[in-house]
């Protein structure tokens, strides 16, 4: 059995084979070179707030191919499991039924359930493998990016850099987390196509499924995987982050970056009293044409008024990664669950 | 006699209709039988359970004393050519050889070799660029060469050409001859059937109007025909079958109302 999806599964693994050999060509071609200017440009040895400006001087060098190479890479990690899902996944049994070759493969002497299993191992596996190979590969070569990142935070130039290691998209790109991804986008793929039994419908539900599963993880799990720790900042410090007023003295404050936390990920913010009570009306001392702008988070500091933000701490990295990798792996390992029972005990 | 297929009051239903609907009937041991009967009859949805790929909605199904194939050496047993002989387009005819080979418990690598040398197919050429009739010949080839006791073929010839239908039909009984094998196919052609087998089901709407060996049903049937026509012939008789039935469908729905 083996033998046959191994035939079926060939030219695909081929082709992933060459997509693997043309990332590892890119990254090897260009990686060392950015690896050299990050070791002159003296981040490496560089301590506290010293580390800013080469961070910075850095970051300021990555640019034209390197630039791209970056977001072609990221792109390439983030969207290979819907891929994988879809061009994979999806087509794997339902073009057995479109074919009818599922009448010639279940009439041979090997049960359903055998036949089930090779058809979702053997590509199963190389999905998440190649999923995760291209993932190590980038994380190699965008280590010194998220290193002086992380060092000087704040939107690099010219390219999609996040804010540390929860930026959007890179902890997708990073960890383990495209192992779940892989894993579910493949599953999701032949589940949907055992239930349409059609390949391009059950592409597309692939592709609907996956990409609301995207959304969802990091706007409404990932932040609440573990309770989120809080802060609060004087105002009067290196503030980085947006404000408004608006007439009547309503205001509000939102953090960017947490001075004590670097590269932590903000959840929420706003401002508070001395007591930590939210408030959202300026003291009528801080209000009117008086206070400029510039001046106005020192007259509010004065006041007692500071942000306060719940956030997810670096430290959170990998226990995130790891439960949301979990939970990815519980719900491929459910899908082929069903499409196991499904092809061996129901019959259509 | 012994029976390699037996139902009772077997039933198949897909949401709310019915395919197969409370279907008894008994398929002898040792025969070419041919199943005939109008388009929309069950006779696929019959040879679908048979082969263990349909379950059925209701009533019983024994195939070689058991139930369909599930487990290999029960499938090892069947030998299954499905309707419009479906094989894999990106395959080679060498490499659904070597399937049947690695798939298979029995598998007759001598004899697979020899048929598709003898009927002059490229080993090295896709299934997908193969003709109709060339595409039925690698399937049946695949499917004597896994040695069954019972080999079924739903419709083989329907969608060939009337030269590779002949062609199809004489390999057929030329490669069953030397084997101890019990054959069911169907066909809404009855030229076909007359051709290769001995043994005749007439099935119309789940029903079995006919059953017997082909000699006798044909005898029996002239016998009763008007001595000044000219012998029927097979399909002749079919026909009148499926008149008598469709005749009876009528009456009962005439009393209905």
């Amino acid at each position: 059995m083996i033998w046959l999806t191994w035939r079926q599964f060939r030219s695909q693994a081929v082709t992933s084979l060459a997509v693997l050999a043309a990332f590892a060509i890119l990254l090897g071609a260009t990686g060392p070179h950015l690896a050299s200017l990050y070791a002159d440009s003296g981040v490496a040895s560089c301590h506290g707030q010293g580390c800013q400006g080469p961070a910075n001087a850095f970051l300021d060098q990555v640019s034209g191919v390197f630039s791209l190479v970056f977001t072609l890479g990221l792109a390439a990690v983030i969207l290979a499991p819907a891929v994988i899902g879809i061009f994979w996944g999806a087509p794997l049994i339902a073009r057995e039924f479109e074919t009818g070759t599922f009448r010639l493969a279940w009439t041979q002497s090997v049960t359903r359930a055998r036949w089930t299993a090779a058809k979702l191992a053997l590509p199963g596996l190389t999905a998440v493998a190649v999923t995760e190979g291209l993932s190590l590969m980038y994380g190699w070569w965008a280590a010194p990016i998220g290193e002086a990142a992380r060092l000087d935070p704040g939107p690099g130039p010219g390219f999609p850099l996040g804010m540390g290691p929860f930026g959007l998209p890179d902890f997708d790109a990073h960890g383990v987390v495209p192992v779940g991804y892989a894993a579910f986008g493949f599953t999701l793929g032949v589940t949907a196509g055992l239930l349409f039994r059609r390949a391009l419908p059950a592409m597309a539900v692939t592709l609907a499924v996956f990409a609301a599963a995207g959304v969802a993880m990091p706007l409404a799990i990932r932040p609440n995987l573990f309770p989120p720790a809080h802060a609060t900042q004087s105002l009067a410090a290196n503030f980085s982050g947006g404000q408004s007023v608006r007439p009547g003295g309503k205001f509000t404050f939102a953090l960017d970056y947490l001075d004590s936390q670097p590269g932590a990920w903000i959840l929420s913010s706003g401002a508070v009293n001395a007591a930590g009570q939210p408030v959202s009306v300026m003291p009528a001392a801080c209000g009117g044409a008086a206070v400029g702008p510039s001046d106005l988070s020192h007259c509010l500091a004065g006041h007692g008024i500071g942000v306060a933000a719940s956030y997810q701490p670096t430290s959170r990295f990998w226990p995130i990664q790891w439960a949301e990798t979990g939970i990815y792996l519980a719900l491929a390992l459910a899908l082929a669950g069903f499409c196991y029972w499904r092809l061996g005990r129901r019959l259509p | 006699m012994t029976a390699v297929i037996e139902t009772d009051g077997l039933g198949k239903r897909y949401r709310r209709q019915w395919a197969l609907a409370d279907c008894t009937l008994s398929v002898p041991a040792g025969r070419v039988v041919g199943l005939v009967g109008p388009n929309g009859a069950g006779k696929s949805t019959l040879l679908n359970l048979t082969a263990g790929l349909l379950r059925q909605t209701a009533g019983t199904i024994r195939v070689l004393d058991g139930p369909p194939p599930s487990r290999p050496e029960q499938l090892a047993r069947i030998g299954f050519l499905a309707q419009d002989a479906p094989v894999y387009a990106g395959l080679t005819v060498a490499e659904h050889l070597t399937l049947g080979a690695r798939l298979n418990l029995g598998w007759d690598a001598g004899f697979a070799r020899d048929r598709v040398d003898w009927l002059g197919l490229d080993p090295a050429k896709r299934a997908g660029r193969l003709s109709g009739g060339q595409r039925a010949q690698l399937a049946l080839t695949l499917a004597i060469a896994k040695r069954p006791e019972l080999l079924i073929l739903d419709e083989p010839v329907a969608s060939l050409d009337p030269l590779a239908r002949r062609e199809f039909l004489e390999s057929l009984t030329e490669a069953i001859t030397e084997r101890e094998l019990s054959v069911v196919l169907s066909s809404h052609l009855m030229a076909d059937l007359e051709r290769v087998c001995d043994y005749l089901i007439v099935l119309v709407g789940s029903r079995v109007q006919v059953a017997g060996p082909v000699g006798e049903l044909l005898a029996g049937y002239r016998l009763r025909q008007d001595p000044s026509a000219p012998p029927a012939s097979l399909e002749d008789m079919v026909l009148a079958a499926m008149r008598h039935a469709a005749g009876n469908d009528d009456n009962q729905q005439e009393a209905r109302r």
